[in-house]
């Protein structure tokens, strides 16, 4: 009996001694651990798919004892909104498919020229802490760690672990999780209206052709290909320029323009919006609007591409002394409710030097 | 060799291996759904506890231990956080029961819910120590709680599984 006792006490140091060594491991983010994550999940993986199709009514069951009455009603003001924003969504496609065709034609890069992968999700985090999902995807559809995901709104989060055909996705309000974006913010002083010009110094219809025609021919050949539903030259031009005289033109002045902040968007947990922090100190609180969309600043070493949307800004916490404000961030996607993600093929640096 | 072999796989800790498996995967799966008030009831802590409750200070530790582990293995925090956490979730649920001499199944019920909800405080409290910001939050008062509910009602049948899993048998493996 004391042998065993003794066995056992030997048995618990051992673990607890192993435990911390782990720790100490997977903080330095060691190779290692990742490994035994994956050896442990290529065992672990058919025990859980078993169990989640022996589960699933019950957990069926659940959710429509539970969500009954909610899904009835916001099926009805779903309903409602799509029949509102029917019209908005064609404005909108016009205008996501006119800059894109900008940046193309600057030889910027653009979301529509990354591939990616479409994965439904398949589990939800089982703590309470840790905000992470599971997606049906994983090595073997291109998915590699880091690599930024999406849903039909806007970024949810990037990939942290990758086995053979699934993968761990981390939720932008995981604590963990952080990335370099940019707050598009507006000035507030009025625009400058010019007056509509006279009719004989209206541009014609055939010299704005003609101009169209010789600044585009030299550039478009080369930088338009990756644009799916674009080709060159096809692009027309609104009837108000080229009637000349029937309407004002309305020219942004410099101050006019967008104002692009940037910062690093942090998450806080479940039920906690997510912060912008590092903003430039020398930013005024009274300068960023509630409102004001933010989307990812892109760069070399940031997580995802540029322009990918994230959220609003819901509230701006201005700070004494040289910090700068601190913005409470609204995100466009429903985290609560993912279903079907894509995963942009795009691996940043940091995690290829890993 | 095959003696040898032979006797780990009738010990009772190869037994918890796979029958942690099953109540890890029940985790991942059913209780990863099943969220009453936005809360996961704590399957696999409430699970540890019912060991520490029905057996001594020392399986209970090991038991959290070895059932820790395999809970890192699947989430994204670092590997052995959880695996102390539940160790001493384990040895917390024998340690409150150990001052009665011959506890009822309901004593032994509420041990079980006491440590289970004490390990979701504690686990919190682990990752900030270790450095994860962002994990003390005012949400760890609901999340105990409902851990605390969730095991009142699954301790009583998981207590005989913990019984069954752990249980030695004299002349085999241990």
């Amino acid at each position: 009996m004391a042998r065993k006792q003794t066995t056992l006490t030997r048995a618990i140091i051992l673990l607890g001694l192993a435990a911390v060594f782990l720790i100490t491991l997977d903080l330095a983010d060691s190779n290692s651990t990742s490994r035994v994550r994956r050896v442990f999940g290529t065992v672990f993986s058919p025990v859980e798919d078993v169990m989640r199709v022996v589960t699933r009514p019950l957990g069926n069951a659940w959710r429509s004892f539970r969500d009954y009455d909610e899904v009835v009603d916001e099926n009805a003001r779903l309903r409602e909104q799509v029949a509102l924003q029917e019209g908005a969504a064609v404005a909108a496609a016009a205008s996501v498919r006119l800059s894109q065709e900008l940046l193309a034609l600057n030889g910027l890069p653009t979301l529509a020229g990354i591939n990616s992968v479409t994965a439904q999700v398949i589990g939800e985090t089982p703590t309470n802490f840790s905000q992470t999902v599971e997606i049906n995807q994983g090595s073997n559809s291109g998915i590699k760690v880091g690599m930024p995901v999406l849903n039909a709104a806007g970024l949810i989060g990037k990939v942290t672990e990758v086995f053979g055909d699934r993968a761990l996705v981390m939720l932008i309000s995981d604590p963990d999780y952080a990335l370099s974006v940019k707050v598009v913010t507006m000035s507030s002083r009025t625009p400058v209206t010019l007056p509509p010009l006279p009719v004989e110094d209206a541009p014609t219809v055939n010299s704005v052709l003609e101009t169209t025609d010789t600044s585009s021919t030299s550039s478009t050949s080369s930088t338009t290909t990756t644009i799916k539903g674009f080709t060159p030259g096809t692009t027309t031009l609104p009837p108000e320029v080229v009637a000349g005289g029937a309407s004002n033109i309305t020219v942004p002045i410099a101050s006019q323009l967008a104002v692009r902040e940037t910062g690093v968007l942090e998450g806080r947990g479940p039920g906690t919006k997510p912060i912008v922090r590092f903003l430039d100190a020398s930013t005024r609180a009274s300068a960023i609007e509630v409102g004001a969309p933010i989307v990812s600043a892109g760069g070399s070493r940031s997580l995802a591409p540029p322009d990918v949307v994230i959220g609003v800004v819901s509230r701006v916490v201005e700070r004494l002394g040289t910090a700068g404000p601190i913005l409470e961030i609204d995100l466009v996607a429903d985290l609560s409710n993912l279903s079907f993600l894509r995963v942009l093929l795009y691996q940043p640096i940091t995690e290829t030097e890993k | 060799m095959l003696d040898r072999l032979l006797r780990m796989f009738a010990s009772r800790w190869f037994r918890l291996v796979l029958v942690a498996l099953v109540v890890l995967s029940l985790q991942t799966t059913l209780f990863g759904q099943i969220r009453p008030f936005g809360y996961a009831v704590q399957i696999v802590a409430i699970f540890v506890a019912c060991a520490g409750a029905t057996h001594d200070v020392q399986v209970g530790a090991v038991t959290g231990l070895v059932a820790g582990f395999m809970y890192d293995a699947v989430l994204a925090t670092p590997l052995g956080i959880t695996a102390l956490v539940f160790g001493v979730v384990g040895a917390l649920a024998s340690l409150l029961v150990q001052p009665f001499r011959e506890p009822t199944w309901w004593l032994r019920v509420l041990a079980a819910s006491v440590a289970a909800a004490f390990g979701e405080v504690f686990l919190p409290v682990m990752n900030s120590v270790v450095g994860l910001s962002g994990w003390l939050q005012y949400r760890i008062i609901g999340v105990a709680l409902v851990t605390f509910v969730g095991s009142l009602i699954f301790a009583l049948p998981l207590m005989p599984v913990t019984r069954w899993t752990l249980r030695e048998r004299a002349g085999r493996g241990d």
